[in-house]
């Protein structure tokens, strides 16, 4: 089964990584940002899926998997903040969010 | 026998924790009494070692008992151990039974003081730690009992923590008496390096340190220090006449029947070590000699009723030193056991004066007090006399059996025997200055104002012991009379073989001259202070610097003050201005100010933005991502 070789996964890979940490760097909005994060972490599980095909060793999609796991759990978690803070009528723009300069 | 020996040492300390361990579950009384009875449990079974060493053979009264191994270093090994002798039993019974009488009136004495069970229990912590020192088996068991008798006279010298100058008493008494301990560890230290051992038995074996060599007079001198420093003796005397803050009985019990007198019991005790460096010996009889001068000169200027005591107690204790540094050991005793009687009368006597005038202590307050007071007068004169060694009280024997020995000595036998003239002198002018002054004449103004006299004068608790103590002092001198009987010497003499006393001619002319002279000196105070006199007024006109000398104590605190503190105070503020502050302070300060100084700046870096962080991460990542390409 034929296919586009390794070096076109990781292309992709690379280019999804750069969009979201670009994303992360540039955005203000915080959902912006944790949608640009996820890009970056599926950015990481397919390049763990490429290699993982290209050396026949499952043990890449398993790590995928577990990657999955995470960023579910962390996109609950970052969208209950988001919730909490627009209840509490706080500006979402994590450039306003500065008590913590020290 | 021994068993009996063994009680009577841990009675007292029986006592002592039952009060700290009961604490408010007994009355203050109880306490009292837990004290005084336990006292008695010990004065007892000194009663019943006494009588059944007097049953055995003189050269067989010699018993040591060992419970447990104490302490174990190397080949070291120190039992704790008792010996009970002619010496220890003497001290014993003077121990126990004064203790007893002095604690019994401390429950009166002490009524109503709110830590009252604190003070019976470090009282009956003295009586253990007295009995320790005198029923020790070796040397390093002495120096435990000898530490422990400074730390409760401490304990009990600032007993009213409060007053300010109680506690400095109470710290100049322990550093004083810490100088003396020193120079005793010193040459049980060295007794250790030449024996191998501190028992009795070996250390006073013939030979174990050739006679006048460096390492006996070491020895010698260390053991003196440590007596001196304890007893009271010039040099190291300063620190008893302050010693008086403490409570009344305190003063009785510890700065003049017992603690004090522990020197001369160290010196009798061991007596061959000092017979084996004479010069040492001698010097302990001039040091003495020296203490009874000086000591009865100011006491003649003093004015605080206790302090006036406890100066004749040093100069009487310059008796005992005297005495036994011209090997009288059985006179020395001897003159501690009377002297442990009439002093703690005088102390106690004083006590009920003191009670009556509402704590007053101060003499030229007081005055007439003979009619109110007429029994505790009465035991006073019997004190007074006993003092000044008049006969028949028990003083004269004493101080007599003293000279006596003194005059058979040699040359410096024949000076210590004239300076002890002289003191004897002044010993009866003090001591009826203090008689006339307080109770003879008008009744003083401050008398008339603050006097109030309870039942018995001073209540049950504290007459009885007073009355049975003015039996003693009265009678207790006919152990030994002149041309008689020597019992006191002869009981001592299989531990510590007496110098002969001076016989026919020369004991006459001694104890004629001497009760002359005493004699003189009672009817000089009543010149000068038995009616109203302008002399002593006059005298002091004429002669400021002398007046100023004697009230200045011959300006041997001034001394140490000048010698010993003021260069540490000194030499402190010195190192607080130019060492701790430029070099310490400042410079913690400076570095301290820099890194708060850097963390400022560095804390700049925070900007609480989430996407510098980011940034910086991403950066991070990407410097090392180089890194690695370039090194791979």
């Amino acid at each position: 089964m034929p296919g586009p070789s390794i070096a076109a996964y990781l292309i992709v890979s690379v280019l999804l990584f750069a969009t979201g940490a670009f994303g992360v760097l540039i955005r203000r909005s915080p959902l912006i940002v944790l949608l640009a994060l996820e890009i970056m972490l599926n950015a990481g599980n397919l390049a763990l899926l490429a290699f993982s095909r290209h050396s026949g060793n499952p043990d890449g999609q398993i790590f995928a998997l577990t990657v999955m796991v995470v960023a579910a759990a962390e996109a609950v978690i970052g969208l209950g903040l988001i919730v909490a803070m627009s209840r509490q009528r706080v500006d979402l723009d994590v450039d306003k969010l500065t008590s913590l300069r020290g | 026998m021994i068993t009996a020996a063994w009680i009577a040492l841990f009675a007292p300390a029986a006592g002592t924790l039952l009060i700290a361990l009961l604490g408010q579950r007994i009355s203050r009384f109880q306490a009292g009494l837990v004290a005084s009875g336990s006292t008695l449990v010990s004065f007892v079974c000194s009663v019943i070692v006494f009588v059944v060493l007097l049953g055995e053979h003189p050269e067989e009264r010699t018993h040591s008992s060992t419970l447990w191994t104490w302490l174990s270093a190397g080949d070291l090994r120190f039992g704790a151990q008792i010996q009970v002798d002619q010496l220890s039993v003497f001290m014993m019974l003077i121990v126990s039974g004064v203790g007893f009488l002095i604690l019994s009136y401390a429950v009166g004495y002490m009524h109503g003081d709110p830590e009252e069970r604190r003070y019976h229990a470090y009282k009956a912590l003295f009586v253990f730690s007295m009995l320790l020192l005198v029923q020790a088996g070796n040397l390093l068991l002495l120096l435990a009992g000898w530490g422990m008798v400074g730390l409760s006279s401490y304990l009990l010298i600032n007993f009213w923590h409060f007053r300010a100058s109680a506690v400095a008493a109470g710290k100049k008494a322990f550093i004083m008496n810490a100088i003396g301990d020193a120079t005793f560890a010193l040459a049980l230290f060295l007794l250790i390096q030449r024996t191998g051992s501190l028992d009795f038995a070996t250390v006073f074996k013939e030979g174990v340190v050739d006679k006048g060599s460096a390492a006996a007079i070491l020895i010698a001198l260390g053991l003196l220090g440590g007596a001196v420093a304890k007893s009271a003796q010039i040099p190291l005397h300063t620190w008893l006449p302050d010693a008086m803050e403490g409570p009344t009985p305190v003063s009785a019990l510890i700065h003049a029947a017992t603690m004090v007198t522990a020197g001369v019991y160290l010196i009798v005790r061991t007596h061959t070590l000092f017979e084996l460096a004479p010069d040492i010996q001698d010097l302990a009889g001039i040091l003495g000699g020296i203490t009874i001068l000086l000591a009865g000169l100011i006491a003649l200027v003093q004015t605080d009723i206790k302090r006036v005591i406890a100066y004749s107690t040093m100069s009487q204790i310059g008796y005992m030193f005297l005495a036994v540094g011209l090997g009288a050991y059985g006179s020395g005793l001897f003159h501690l056991m009377t002297h442990a009687f009439f002093k703690a009368l005088l102390f106690m006597a004083a006590g009920i004066v003191i009670h009556a005038l509402s704590d007053e202590q101060d003499i030229r307050r007081m005055g007439g007090l003979a009619r109110n007071l007429p029994w505790t007068y009465r035991a006073f004169l019997v004190g007074a006399l006993a003092l000044a060694a008049v006969p028949p009280f028990s003083g004269f024997f004493s101080k007599d059996s003293i000279l006596a020995s003194a005059a058979n000595a040699g040359t410096l036998g024949w000076i210590l025997w004239g300076i002890g003239a002289v003191g004897a002198f002044l010993t009866a002018l003090y001591t009826f200055r203090l008689l006339f002054v307080v109770f003879r004449g008008e009744l003083s103004a401050f008398a008339r104002e603050h006097l109030h006299v309870p039942h018995f004068e001073c209540g049950l608790a504290m007459a009885w012991p007073v009355a049975v103590l003015t039996v003693l002092a009265a009678v207790a001198g006919f152990l030994q009379v002149p041309w008689g009987w020597k019992l006191v010497d002869e009981w001592i003499d299989p531990v510590a073989q007496s110098a002969e006393e001076a016989t026919g001619l020369t004991l006459t002319f001694s104890v004629v001259v001497t009760t002359a002279i005493a004699l003189a000196g009672i009817a000089v105070a009543w010149r000068v202070w038995g009616r109203p006199n302008p002399l002593p007024e006059r005298l002091r006109r004429r002669y400021p610097w002398a007046a100023r000398t004697l009230e200045e104590k011959f300006y041997f605190d001034t001394a140490y003050d000048r010698a010993f503190y003021e260069p540490t105070a000194q030499t402190a503020a010195f190192a607080t201005r130019y060492v701790e502050e430029p070099v310490f302070l400042r410079s913690l300060g400076e570095l301290a100010r820099g890194v708060r100084l850097a963390s400022d700046r560095l804390s700049t870096v925070q900007t609480g933005r989430v996407r510098t962080y980011a940034l910086g991460v991403a950066a991070g990542a990407a410097i090392l991502v180089l890194v690695f390409l370039a090194v791979s």
